[in-house]
């Protein structure tokens, strides 16, 4: 029963938590909240429909061909959702920035449609990724032992998911801006970087790139990975004890294009604000 | 225009590339693990070092497993009475430990690569 409690909510916070700081950033930021936060829930309805497809797809599974055909499927999404993640990272420095501009000086603004998409399909991405999974395991769970106290612990798993993401958004809210916006920015971009870790070991597995040196280190007697905490660790930051030497690689070439794009946007914003203002004489 | 011939001899290659790792695919030594009542039937599988091979877990219970390895760096979910086929190597000599994620207090075990 505490089994079940704790794997719906370890497999619901990642999703809920990343939810969460999409709800926050609205609210803080958008000009037009009610209809940002429109977006978000319908991504999370988008969402929950995909994961109970694909629990669907997944249990009914025949033969190894649609297995592969599904692995190339959840690959995919793996390093979609890791680029719109970081794309959106970048694009709400970007809009945090105007808008704060904008709001000092009291000028409302509506945040970009094209925005708006990028938040609906991360959101949907989330929950079906780690919605799959508990669409499984609680479908299987159904199968073996017709509980309702098991139903209740998934209830209260998931309730407990929520609480945990809504502490944590509360909390962020009360700092300030820049704050705000670097730990948010931060945890986005370690949960998409885990994505990469995960789509790359599915991409050696698949033959599709060569492991080169596996392990090329061994750091499992500090943090193995397993564990409550190993375990969140992993999945926030794509830490592994044991990585092969490709891994690394592209974790470090994900962290090097990331920080690059960061780096060259905000000189760009920079160079366009500057421009922007005439110069007094 | 001229991009396109570096771009199809790359296409070529990857699809030579897939073949002759796929006509090799049959050689892979395969190894089994069976889940039944939350664990493993086998808690320690002995496994040739510095080679490529397969592990076939089947899942004997109603119920879904995640077959969970930190180690191994593999995550795969197997629903109620199916199995999954997870390609592994070549891995360096060691113990790599995994475990059921959804039973892990009796679900676990561990390849032993020599």
């Amino acid at each position: 029963m505490g089994n079940v409690l704790f794997i719906v909510w370890r497999e619901s916070l990642e999703a809920v938590l990343i939810i969460g700081i999409l709800h926050s950033f609205m609210k803080r930021t958008s000009g037009d909240a009610a209809k940002g936060l429109r977006f978000i829930w319908s991504g999370v309805a988008v969402g929950v429909a995909l994961s109970v497809a694909l629990g669907w797809v997944t249990v009914e599974i025949q033969d190894s061909l649609q297995g592969a055909r599904l692995d190339y499927f959840q690959t995919a999404m793996l390093f979609l959702s890791a680029a719109l993640m970081t794309q959106m990272v970048v694009w709400m420095n970007k809009h945090g920035r105007k808008m704060k501009k904008e709001l000092e000086s009291s000028l409302s603004s509506a945040m970009s449609t094209s925005g708006f998409w990028g938040v609906s399909v991360v959101a949907a991405l989330a929950v079906a990724r780690e919605g799959t999974e508990t669409v499984i395991y609680l479908y299987g769970l159904s199968l073996e032992s017709s509980g309702a106290g098991m139903a209740v612990a998934a209830f209260v798993g998931f309730v407990l998911a929520l609480f945990t993401a809504w502490t944590v958004s509360r909390g962020i809210r009360f700092l300030d801006y820049g704050r705000f916006f670097k730990i948010t920015s931060l945890v986005l971009l370690l949960s998409a970087s885990a994505l990469v870790v995960t789509g790359t070991n599915r991409l050696i597995e698949m033959d599709f790139l060569p492991s080169l040196v596996n392990p090329v280190w061994n750091t499992s007697w500090l943090l193995s990975g397993s564990g409550v905490i190993g375990g969140i660790i992993s999945a926030f930051t794509g830490y592994r004890p044991r990585p092969s030497l490709m891994l690394v690689m592209i974790y470090a070439l994900y962290w090097v294009l990331t920080l690059g794009w960061i780096q060259w946007e905000s000189r760009v914003s920079k160079a366009s604000s500057l421009a922007a203002v005439p110069v007094s004489r | 225009m001229k991009l396109i011939y570096p771009v199809l001899t790359i296409i070529m290659a990857a699809a030579g590339f897939s073949a002759a790792t796929s006509s090799a695919a049959d050689e892979i030594p395969t190894f089994h693990l069976t889940i039944k009542g939350h664990k493993f039937d086998t808690e320690t599988l002995a496994i040739p070092a510095n080679t490529k091979f397969k592990l076939v877990v089947k899942n004997e219970d109603a119920s879904a497993e995640e077959f969970d390895s930190m180690d191994l760096s593999r995550e795969k979910v197997i629903p109620g009475g199916k199995s999954a086929e997870i390609a592994l190597g070549p891995l360096k000599a060691g113990e790599y430990h995994f475990i059921g994620e959804y039973h892990a207090e009796t679900a676990y075990g561990s390849l032993i690569l020599k």
